[in-house]
């Protein structure tokens, strides 16, 4: 455990925050990342998510409380980034990625890492705004979502080892592949509910009869 | 210890019980109303309300009595008007015949089937609509005459309406009309039958002048799609994009004319006309002047509402009727929901096929041509305090509605106008922290965030001293901090060297 959670390693989060090129390099090829640490990143950004939409003030959230399910929204996002990793991973296998499915994750989880701090400041900033200040707010979010973004893709250019315009199209087909997948997983989830509702079917008419 | 709590909660127990006991000896009211009361919060749920008005009786033909004689069943009656002294006019279309019927409704005035047109005696034909002028005049629709006749009260013609000449309508057009009002200038405005053009406004010399409200079709650009693609064969099989037409009308004071139209989208099925006809209502927070906002379903229970008839009350306060679910929706002048009440059913109080809807003071009444019946439907407390806050409110009293909105909210805790009201109130007062408690409450979130700012920086002047201290403080403590962090870490490097 402490291998992964190493104040190296903690430390190293902040380098790659904040030079996010050498960092996700040496992540690639010193092993100075942590995937431990990725998914505790993805589950404060969830965390952030959530908390954002509670308990930031009335001025700029319009979300009905009723609506807001922490669990299911972390259940959700750690899906999500299963699912971004896995299908980023079998389209970068195929298209000369340098990337283990390791440097992926914490490629993406690091990513995440400034848009989950940014959900706690602005909603700690939210409770100090009044009417015309909201941009503020909205900046900040902006500010922390787009740097997330730049990371994530940074993060997946440099891993493995691709060109912006590389990224940029094997980005899209990761998202193809992300549909493709869902759609399998639906398709055998479908499939195995009726062959359980034929063997069902089958033992009672077994019982029936006897 | 456990002893004592053991005790503690028989006695609980039984001071509850105790209650219990002597709270059923209160009769406690089940509610008599035969329709849900409701209303829709910010969100657009339902929150259930106390009824603001609750069925009081019913008026039947054949309970009345004109001349000794029973007035007999009224048959389809399709409009009813108020004049200026509160006598009701029933058009009792079937029947021919207009009905005058007391303020109170018990007693029949006068009954209208024949007057004297120009030395001839002239009737009606299914007259559908009826109104009375500011002058004590009465316009009725005479629909299968194809005119509109104007008499004195008592009855004697004064003229017609009819033939319409302009350019804009088609050779042939024959003139229907249904539902009729008049403005302060005796202009008359009329809703014609298959007229998808707008409202007719005639001049007071009885010639045709112009339509106002046209009500502009919208084709969403996948119907455009589709149109584009089909062939001429197909196209002329399809469905034509027609306006809807105009099914209700009511005119205020000032000369707004108040006009409903079945929406098929539930987002809008009232319009307010100004004297040039644009249309200016205000459709409140929820954007939305359509009656019902949860219509899902496939039943023909469900949909939009389809507002057959509007009533102009006072202080901008106007009610729309509902003739699928048999409601009455009341709005503010702003467009906001006030209170909902009626039903369709075949209980008391409740409608087969409302038809038109006329405000008497505390009273309002529901015209009903199935049940050939007029319902009345009397104010409750609810329904009065809310009535006069909105009056004082748009008056500018806000200071002075406050105590009213208190007590609607005893009744009904969750109203968001009064929380905003009393909020706003709060604000005006300078009791900002009450106030952002009332306006999130009211959901009303323009002036939360005055009342926040305002708020805030009172927190900031008051405690301006205690805020300086504190930067002073730490100003200091971080100088004091580097000083003494500088002298160790000096130590240390003398300490290495000399080790070194």
């Amino acid at each position: 455990m402490a291998k992964y959670f190493s104040k190296e390693k903690w430390k190293y989060l902040f380098y790659t925050i904040s030079h996010p090129m050498d960092g996700y390099y040496w992540i690639r090829h010193a092993e100075r990342g942590s995937v431990p640490i990725a998914i505790l990143m993805v589950v404060l950004f969830s965390i952030g998510f959530t908390v954002n939409r509670l308990l930031s003030s009335f001025v700029v959230n319009d979300i009905d409380p009723r609506g807001v399910d922490s669990l299911y929204e972390l259940i959700g996002v750690l899906v999500f980034y299963l699912l971004l990793c896995v299908s980023n991973w079998s389209v970068t296998c195929l298209m000369n990625g340098e990337g283990r499915m390791k440097d992926i994750a914490i490629a993406i989880g690091y990513g995440m890492t400034p848009i989950g701090v940014m959900f706690y400041v602005a909603t700690l900033v939210s409770q100090f705004i009044a009417d015309e200040e909201q941009a503020f707010y909205g900046i900040l979010l902006g500010v922390g979502i787009a740097y997330g973004v730049i990371m994530i893709l940074i993060g997946i250019m440099q891993v493995h080892n691709y060109t912006l315009g590389k990224t940029l199209i094997t980005l899209f087909l990761t998202f193809i592949a992300m549909l493709i997948i869902i759609f399998i997983v639906l398709l055998i989830s479908n499939m195995l509910g009726m062959v359980m509702t034929f063997f069902r079917s089958v033992y009672t008419e077994i019982i029936f009869r006897t | 210890m456990k002893k004592f709590f053991q005790w503690k909660k028989v006695v609980s127990l039984s001071l509850a019980s105790l209650m219990l006991a002597l709270g059923a000896g209160e009769t406690v009211q089940a509610s008599s109303l035969p329709y849900d009361t409701y209303n829709y919060d910010y969100r657009e749920y339902i929150h259930y309300t106390p009824a603001a008005y609750a069925p009081s009786g019913s008026i039947k033909g054949e309970s009345l009595t004109y001349n000794g004689e029973s007035l007999g069943k009224f048959t389809t009656p399709q409009d009813l008007c108020e004049d200026a002294e509160g006598n009701v006019y029933v058009a009792d279309t079937g029947n021919n015949r207009i009905v005058v019927l007391s303020p109170d409704m018990k007693k029949v005035k006068n009954v209208i089937t024949t007057f004297d047109n120009n030395g001839q005696e002239d009737s009606f034909n299914q007259p559908y609509g009826v109104c009375v002028s500011e002058r004590g005049r009465l316009y009725v629709a005479d629909s299968q005459n194809r005119r509109v006749v104007i008499l004195e009260k008592d009855g004697t013609f004064v003229g017609t309406v009819q033939d319409p000449v302009s350019e804009s309508l088609e050779d042939g057009y024959v003139f229907t009309p249904l539902k009729v009002t008049v403005d302060y200038a005796d202009r008359v405005y009329v809703i014609a039958q298959n007229m998808f053009e707008g409202i007719m406004v005639f001049e007071n010399s009885g010639k045709f002048s112009s339509f106002i409200g046209t009500i502009n079709v919208e084709i969403s650009v996948w119907e455009k799609f589709w149109k584009r693609i089909a062939t001429k064969e197909e196209r002329s099989k399809q469905q034509l994009y027609i306006p809807t037409e105009f099914t209700g009308i009511d005119i205020d004071p000032d000369g707004f004319v108040y006009a409903t139209n079945i929406d098929a989208t539930g987002v809008q099925g009232v319009r307010r006309l100004n004297p040039k006809g644009e249309d200016v209502i205000k459709k409140g927070e929820n954007e939305n002047v359509g009656g019902d906002l949860q219509i899902d379903g496939s039943t023909d229970y469900a949909g939009p509402s389809q507002f057959t008839d509007v009533v102009y009350r006072e202080n901008g306060i106007y009610t729309c009727l509902d003739r699928r679910r048999g409601r009455l929706f009341t709005y503010d002048y702003e467009g906001n929901l006030l209170y909902v009440f009626g039903g369709l059913g075949t209980q008391k109080g409740t409608f087969h096929m409302p038809v038109a809807v006329e405000d008497l003071g505390d009273k309002i009444v529901v015209l009903d041509a199935t049940r050939a019946e007029i319902m009345t439907f009397s104010v409750t407390e609810y329904g009065r305090l809310i009535n006069e806050a909105v009056a004082l409110r748009y008056d500018g009293d806000e200071s002075e509605a406050v105590s009213l909105w208190q007590r609607v909210l005893e009744l009904d805790e969750n109203n968001e106008l009064a929380n905003t009201g009393i909020g706003k109130a709060y604000l005006t007062a300078g009791e900002y922290k009450l106030a952002l408690k009332y306006l999130e409450l009211g959901m009303n979130r323009d002036y939360y965030s005055i009342a926040f700012r305002r708020y805030r920086n009172e927190l900031l002047i008051d405690n301006a001293s205690y805020f300086l201290t504190g930067i002073l403080v730490l100003v200091v403590a971080y100088q004091v901090f580097k000083r003494v962090k500088g002298k160790k870490k000096g130590k240390k490097e003398e300490g290495g060297l000399l080790n070194g």
